[in-house]
């Protein structure tokens, strides 16, 4: 941090949510490179990928001390008090994704020694595009203020769970046709629950900034899937 | 930081990118001339207006530390560039146009470097686009700003064709392979021990011309389904009558559907009512294999109910049975107030499990256990609707009740 410069008040704010965007940008592309990685089995990118991680770690360390000392010293109210807690929750959300993403990429490490499973690797690809198009939506959001896309993705978070049981199904089906495939199967299975989680981020982060531009709760009326269910 | 001037204000420096002619004409002192004799209203200042026209992003972004990323600001935008990257006024901080890290990077070495970058950029959502992103310094500006351009450049056809190819030669030739095995085995009965059997050889060529339209329908629907995608990220320029476009599929499948006993039951807005953009023998693309479908899974006698009709994505997408499964499968990218034309059809069939819901417009998915009849399709059919349906930037949505039936509902926005 630059604290040699004395700024103003909202210069440190913009700062702040110009720094929590930007880690948006990175962990969206550690996203973005790990589904990659996986669906072409390319092994360099999956080690660049766990290279990166440490940045975005820094980052949140950064944000977190940069929210802190705004806090000590501003005592920041109401809007900016929201603006500056939030900066902080959605820095850590932002690192669990990338920590998921590192986690893809080491998986897609030991994958690459197995034989490929293009179809399945396939559907791990279109589910991992639903969910990296979710944390992008979620990331315009933050840095428009754009309630209303940050409630759309809020709303459609069951698509990512349907994606998830049928691949998990998928998966299962697989492994029992042919026991020679648990290893890759379970390390897809695994990767599956990943972007499943990088989703719920995603959900916490609408949650965030809903909260930081309203003040309020998002009211629950999501319909849960399974009380849809047919009886 | 000075409140960035926008180019087309046409005073200060931005004075040299005005056309040397242009710039005589208006000299201080001179007297009106008469208007050019080409052009009766000529633009305030060609050069921005060509800069503003590029159909490439370009952007022109300004920063005085080099510390704090907040201090990047987006100082020009031209009209691509906004509408690629949301810019509302086309200035603004950059991180909130553009957040790649690699990209970022490059603006910082082009503007405290004073190198020239090139990387790599995508933008994903529904049409995903690849760009090369390129940057230059651009010196200091008067204000002591230091100043860098980063162009886009449009990658997405080169890669897109690529892909396509390699899509299209793995799809084809694992599914020709089954039809193509049947056939040569037939052609080994018919030269053997079938030979003089003329019973059977009637039977075998009759499956043998069923399995060869089954090759040619396959790699009509791979064909068009490759040509759709490789136009995926152009919207498509035209007007359609959906009602219209709707009620000639009607009328085309009316006669099948009248030897199996099925009714198709139509409300179809008048003529000229719902219009929206887009690519007529698409929509209708979308229509027949939406209808063909339901034909497919009602039974004999059952009724096909098909819906035409405008309104916002709320009241399209609203549950019209609390009961049903119900999946969207593909969302357009979300603008609000958008007016939507959509196209329902319900058919009276067996309904679709829920667990199958998500992988329905895969290529090639098949529901386990599912019959296949004469008329089995080449499982492209939803997938190709889906992929027109994102290339007019609109959704599609699924319900289902077991023993019920399906209806497939596709939106897309209406002609302005």
């Amino acid at each position: 941090m630059n604290e040699h410069i004395v700024k103003s008040y909202g210069d440190e704010l913009a700062h702040l949510t110009a720094e929590v965007t930007r880690m948006g940008g990175l962990a969206e592309s550690q996203v973005n490179d790990a589904i990659a990685a996986v669906t072409k089995r390319d092994t360099t990118l999956a080690q660049a990928i766990v290279g990166r991680d440490e940045r975005l770690d820094t980052l949140d360390t950064e944000i977190e001390r940069a929210a802190i000392r705004l806090i000590a010293l501003r005592q920041p109210m109401a809007n900016d008090l929201r603006r500056t807690v939030g900066a902080m929750k959605i820095a850590s959300n932002l690192e669990r994704c990338g920590d998921l993403a590192k986690n893809i990429a080491k998986r897609t490490l030991i994958l690459a020694e197995n034989d490929p499973a293009t179809a399945l690797t396939r559907s791990i690809g279109r589910m991992g595009r639903l969910v990296a198009g979710r944390l992008k939506d979620v990331i315009d959001a933050y840095s428009h203020a754009d309630i209303d896309r940050a409630v759309a993705v809020w709303l459609r978070d069951e698509e990512v769970d349907e994606h998830y049981n049928a691949l998990f199904r998928e998966l299962l089906t697989y492994m029992m046709g042919d026991p020679r495939t648990i290893t890759a199967g379970a390390h897809l299975l695994f990767i599956a629950k990943n972007l499943e989680r990088i989703g719920d981020h995603a959900t916490n982060i609408a949650e965030i900034v809903h909260f930081q531009i309203t003040g309020e709760e998002i009211v629950s009326q999501r319909p849960k899937l399974d009380s849809l269910k047919p009886q | 930081m000075p409140a960035p001037q926008p180019f087309s204000s046409g005073s200060g420096p931005e004075r040299r990118f005005h056309l040397l002619g242009w710039t005589l004409s208006r000299a201080p002192g001179s007297p009106p001339r008469p208007p050019p004799p080409i052009a009766a209203a000529p633009p305030a200042d060609p050069l921005n207006e060509a800069l503003e026209r590029l159909p490439e992003p370009v952007m022109v972004v300004g920063a005085r530390d080099a510390e704090d990323l907040a201090d990047r600001q987006v100082l020009f935008a031209n009209a691509a560039a906004r509408d690629l990257l949301r810019l509302q006024g086309g200035v603004g901080p950059l991180v909130s146009a553009i957040r790649d890290p690699q990209v970022l990077e490059a603006i910082d070495e082009s503007l405290f470097g004073g190198l020239e970058g090139r990387c790599v950029f995508h933008t994903v959502g529904n049409q995903d686009r690849h760009w090369l992103a390129l940057t230059r310094p651009m010196g200091d500006s008067p204000g002591g700003a230091r100043l860098a351009l980063l162009l886009l450049r449009d990658e997405t056809d080169a890669r897109r064709s690529e892909h396509a190819r390699a899509d299209f030669l793995a799809n084809a030739s694992h599914e020709l392979r089954t039809p193509l095995a049947s056939l040569s085995g037939f052609i080994e009965t018919l030269r053997g021990h079938a030979r003089d059997d003329e019973a059977a050889r009637d039977r075998f060529l009759g499956i043998m011309q069923a399995q060869a339209e089954r090759m040619a329908r396959l790699i009509d629907d791979l064909m068009s389904l490759s040509r759709i995608e490789l136009n995926e990220h152009i919207a498509p320029a035209g007007r359609v009558d959906v009602g219209q476009a709707v009620n000639d599929v009607i009328d085309a499948l009316a006669p099948l559907a009248q030897t199996r006993g099925v009714k198709l039951e139509a409300i179809l807005p008048a003529r000229g009512e719902v219009v929206a953009e887009g690519d007529r023998d698409q929509i209708v693309q979308v229509a027949q294999n939406l209808i063909d479908n339901a034909l497919k899974y009602t039974p004999d006698g059952g009724v096909i109910r098909i819906e035409v009709f405008a309104g916002p994505e709320s009241a399209i997408t609203v549950p019209r049975d609390p009961t049903a499964a119900r999946l969207a499968l593909l969302v357009p990218d979300h603008a609000a107030g958008e007016l939507y034309a959509a196209i329902r059809v319900a058919d009276a069939g067996p309904g679709i499990a829920r667990e199958h819901l998500p992988r329905l417009t895969e290529r090639f998915y098949r529901i386990e256990g599912q019959k296949s009849g004469e008329r089995s399709g080449t499982g492209l059919g939803l997938a190709i609707v889906k992929h027109i349906i994102n290339r007019h930037r609109g959704g599609l949505m699924v319900e289902s009740v077991l023993g019920l039936g399906a209806a497939f509902t596709a939106w897309l926005p209406v002609a302005r």
